[in-house]
């Protein structure tokens, strides 16, 4: 698998010399060349991603996913509009949660009309293999359309290398593997069909393109919260072509056609509703509008007026024009019409503002800042290529490069202050090593035998502008002069070229390895189902989560409400079906940082909170026997922190750590550490514990410590169930009757009957008796007839 | 139209001042652009925000039993990293970008033979430089790279 991508770039290359010279028809075996790549694109594509299929089974991964599979399902089941309409108690317990009104529902229409097309058609597919499957099904679209925004940019050369970059590129596929059911899956082929529509219509100016763009800018807009990035993107693209004097009527045509339609469109999303008039992140957007009609009125103005005229007016219309839209916003934000900007996207300008302010945020590790080793890893050559694709768009410039400069330097500065983003970065990367690859190879594979087939590449170039209805690229022209002097200059040997396109070739291959063994390695793993690896190659499977919940649905009652980190609250909804207290859609803070506060209280502490949420059953995941890093106690003092943020008086961070600002539980762990609910839940009779007859008892194998606090006993929960591992631990909650009474042999217990009627008549004593007598006390009313 | 817009002159008196440009505001050129873009580049996939936001040591030490001895890379924590680690191999990529753009130049009708050929091997040289000492920091970072 993966092998088709390896031959991908190459074969082209050499029918691309060919096709000059020997085949009359050129423009057939150019697009069935085209239609070769782009399809062995798709399949290598879609089978590089079906590690996880094969290795495991077809299963949804990791955490959001599961919600999405969940609502997906229940679109399936209820149809549309109940879909919509959606109260979802079984989340964020006793809240509850609008699932309508709070998610982009693209991805669930997407596979929802899927299912139906496939159903009306009478193939019957499960749901599941609809959401298991999407990913890699739209990688192959993402491939094409990454192909046509290159082609509008540069060549059709140098897209077909581009979708064969973007079909196998770690970066990618991190988001898109068989079974990673996430919006981001198909938000990156809504983004660059966006992004290509939207260089077609800058180039045409015609309404039709820019509809389109809106058109699929709607579809964005309804699949991921990076639409966001689009409606900054394109504004700026325009507010440069304006600052350079680019101004064309093309492009006040294409961006107040997109700029309306897509506002109207967007605000059709139940999510997003008023977002688009009320938030800073959009009112770029509406800015570069007010500009672009100012300066497209001023271009009038200055049709009619004379020279000295023109310089008194504009003088007050950009004065005047400037400071209305300035104060308007800043007006509009005092009286707060305009929301500022949010916590998240304001976190991306200042980075050290989430740390700070947001621990949730911070607490995820995919919104950590990057290092140089996810660059390298995600995107291998191309992290080298990509400044090389720059400097060609660079250096001979015009209006459609201008906004690939743009996406590139914006989106490396986002993926440099997050690691979640570089998912942004990878498109652009592609489509600039592309360019670097094709003008690379163009420059060195063709021959000096005929002095008209030189430059394959840049024949390309000159062509498409030929066929493009605007000449406006003057840069190729300039370019073509350069060749022709050329042409005298003799060549160099065909072993020099000889060499560096082998090396070149090289390079191409070893990045297809690391591509296959990254995407088998590191983002193949369900997350679900652990494998692990014994020292002769031996594959155990580690099933504990589907163990866990699986017991939780057949075990508890099917209003048990289940208290865990927030991590684990889809998977709980979506396997076990139970309602969960907190999830991964983490919209209220303080109800996250009450389940935190009593995972870090102790444990009398903790039973107040946990009684006061009707909690029936705590699920903390452990990982200290199979050494599993991404357990409760590593993330714990997140909890803390977060549960800090909001109950400053009862928690403090400090105290979990040793003087000496460590966090450790073994013996030199605080107190407060070794006696808080989390601690004891997953540590609860470790102590006893031992691997095998030579390891100490109680030896965490994660933190690799014999932890500090070994035998203690549960007052307020019991423990209901461990799976085989010991990754998922449950507890049962007790009812306030059942804890603090200790268990006392039947031979020591002393009933109370205080309901048997017991004579007191002795042998002595017949005088009878009258139970409830009431007492008769003289001079005193009865109070109560008993 | 000429009553239109001289309305506001009517109340102010325009000050006979000549605003211009400063000399060094001008549009730049693309190769400053460029430069400017490649040293952001540069900055940033070496992970400089990573070090800022984390406050990462430059260099790490480790000690054996031949005694104390300093560290570059961090090695097994992937998304870890010192500051000269990062820099380096940012330092690597940017090469390596630098590699290709001479290698593309070698094509430029002025320079002779024998220059051409000397661009080519120093353009060749740095990608392969570049290419290889990534891989070894890989190896050191992940020592399965591409084994197992």
């Amino acid at each position: 698998m993966g092998m088709g991508g390896f031959g991908d770039p190459r074969p082209k290359r050499s029918h691309n010399a060919d096709k000059h010279g020997l085949f009359s028809n050129a423009s057939g075996w150019k697009s069935l060349i085209t239609f070769t790549v782009l399809a062995l694109a798709w399949i290598s594509g879609f089978a590089s991603r079906l590690f996880a299929v094969i290795r495991f089974e077809s299963i949804i991964h990791e955490f959001d996913p599961w919600f999405n599979y969940r609502s997906t399902a229940y679109m399936v089941q209820h149809g549309f509009y109940n879909f919509l309409n959606w109260f979802d108690e079984r989340a964020w317990y006793p809240l509850g949660r609008i699932v309508g009104g709070t998610v982009y529902p693209g991805l669930m229409i997407t596979s929802g009309s899927i299912h139906y097309i496939l159903h009306s058609l009478n193939i019957p597919v499960n749901i599941r293999d609809i959401c298991v499957f999407l990913a890699p099904i739209f990688s192959g679209l993402t491939a094409i359309s990454t192909y046509l925004l290159t082609k509008e940019i540069w060549s059709s050369g140098a897209g077909l290398f581009a979708a064969c970059f973007i079909a196998i590129v770690p970066g990618y596929i991190s988001r898109s593997v068989a079974g990673s059911y996430d919006n981001e899956g198909i938000a990156i082929f809504a983004l660059q069909i966006t992004y290509f529509l939207w260089v077609r219509s800058v180039k045409t100016g015609s309404i039709f393109w820019a509809c389109l763009t809106a058109l699929s800018y709607f579809y964005m807009v309804s699949a991921w919260g990076g639409y966001v990035f689009i409606i900054n993107l394109i504004p700026l693209h325009v507010f440069v072509l304006l600052l350079m004097g680019r101004y064309s009527s093309r492009l006040f045509t294409s961006y107040t056609t997109f700029y309306i339609m897509g506002l109207i469109m967007s605000m059709q999303i139940p999510f997003v509703g008023f977002q688009p008039i009320r938030t800073s992140e959009h009112m770029a957007a509406s800015g570069v509008f007010a500009l672009m009609m100012a300066v497209s009125f001023l271009k009038y103005v200055q049709t009619i007026l004379t020279k000295a005229e023109m310089r008194y007016f504009y003088m007050v219309a950009v004065v005047g024009a400037g400071s209305v839209v300035f104060f308007t916003v800043v007006l509009l934000t005092y009286a707060g019409v305009i929301a500022p900007w949010s916590g998240r996207f304001y976190s991306l300008w200042d980075t050290g503002y989430a740390k700070i302010h947001i621990p949730i945020i911070a607490s995820v590790s995919e919104h950590q800042p990057t290092t140089w080793f996810s660059f390298f890893f995600d995107l291998h050559i191309l992290v080298t290529t990509f400044p090389v694709g720059l400097w060609y768009c660079i250096k001979s410039i015009n209006d459609e490069r201008v906004f690939i400069v743009l996406y590139a330097v914006s989106a490396v500065y986002f993926a440099g202050v997050m690691v979640r983003l570089m998912l942004t970065l990878t498109p652009v990367v592609c489509v600039l090593s592309g360019i670097a690859f094709s003008h690379l190879l163009g420059l060195y594979l063709k021959e000096e035998e005929s002095p008209s087939s030189q430059d394959s590449d840049s024949e390309d170039d000159g062509s498409s502008d030929k066929s493009s209805r605007n000449l406006y690229d003057k840069a190729g022209k300039l370019r073509r002069m350069r060749h022709e002097q050329m042409k005298e200059s003799d060549g160099l040997g065909s072993n020099v070229r000889g060499i560096v396109v082998m090396a070149m070739l090289m390079m191409l291959m070893m990045f297809a390895v690391h591509c296959t063994w990254v995407t088998g390695n590191a983002y193949s793993s369900p997350s679900i189902v652990l494998a692990s690896y014994g020292q002769d190659g031996s594959r155990q499977i580690l099933d504990d989560f589907r163990e866990a919940y699986y017991w939780l649905s057949q075990n508890t009652h099917s209003d048990a409400r289940v208290m865990s980190w927030w991590d684990y609250g889809y998977q709980i909804a979506g396997m076990a079906n139970r309602t969960t207290l907190v999830d991964n859609n983490t919209w209220n803070n303080s109800h996250i940082a009450l389940v935190g506060k009593a995972m870090s209280s102790n444990e009398s502490e903790a039973y107040k909170i946990m009684t006061s949420l009707d909690v029936d059953y705590v699920l903390v995941i452990f990982g200290g026997v199979i050494g599993y890093s991404g357990d409760d106690i590593n993330k714990f003092l997140w909890m803390v922190r977060i549960a800090e943020g909001e109950h400053p008086k009862d928690i403090r961070e400090s105290d979990y750590f040793t003087e000496r600002g460590e966090f450790r539980v073994d013996s030199e762990g605080t107190p407060t550490l070794l006696n808080c609910l989390m601690y004891k839940l997953s540590y609860y009779r470790f102590g006893e514990f031992r691997m095998d007859y030579r390891s100490t008892p109680g030896f965490d194998r994660t933190r690799n410590v014999v932890i500090g606090n070994k035998n203690f006993d549960l007052t307020y929960l019991e423990e209901a169930y461990t799976t085989e591992h010991w990754l998922v631990r449950i507890y049962r909650v007790k009812k306030p009757d059942e804890f603090n009474r200790p268990r006392i042999p039947l031979s020591e217990r002393k009933i109370k009957r205080s309901k048997i009627f017991i004579t007191k008549k002795t042998n002595k004593r017949r005088k009878g008796t009258i139970k409830n007598k009431p007492t008769v006390v003289k001079g005193r009313k009865p109070t109560k007839t008993a | 139209m000429e009553i239109l817009y001289t309305i506001p002159y009517q109340l102010l008196e325009v000050p006979n001042l000549k605003v211009k440009w400063p000399s060094w505001f001008r549009q730049p050129s693309a190769m400053t652009v460029y430069a400017m873009v490649l040293l952001s580049y540069f900055l940033v996939t070496g992970g400089v925000i990573y070090d800022i936001i984390t406050e990462t040591p430059g260099y790490g030490s480790v000690t054996d039993e031949r005694g104390t001895r300093t560290v570059a890379i961090l090695p097994h924590r992937l998304n870890g990293q010192y500051v000269i680690e990062g820099l380096t191999s940012s330092f690597m990529f940017t090469m390596g970008g630098l590699g290709f753009i001479v290698l593309n130049q070698t094509h430029s009708p002025s320079t002779p033979k024998f220059n051409r050929l000397l661009l080519i091997a120093i353009g060749f040289l740095f990608v392969i430089v570049a290419f290889c000492s990534c891989w070894i920091f890989m190896r050191i970072k992940l020592p399965g790279y591409l084994h197992s």
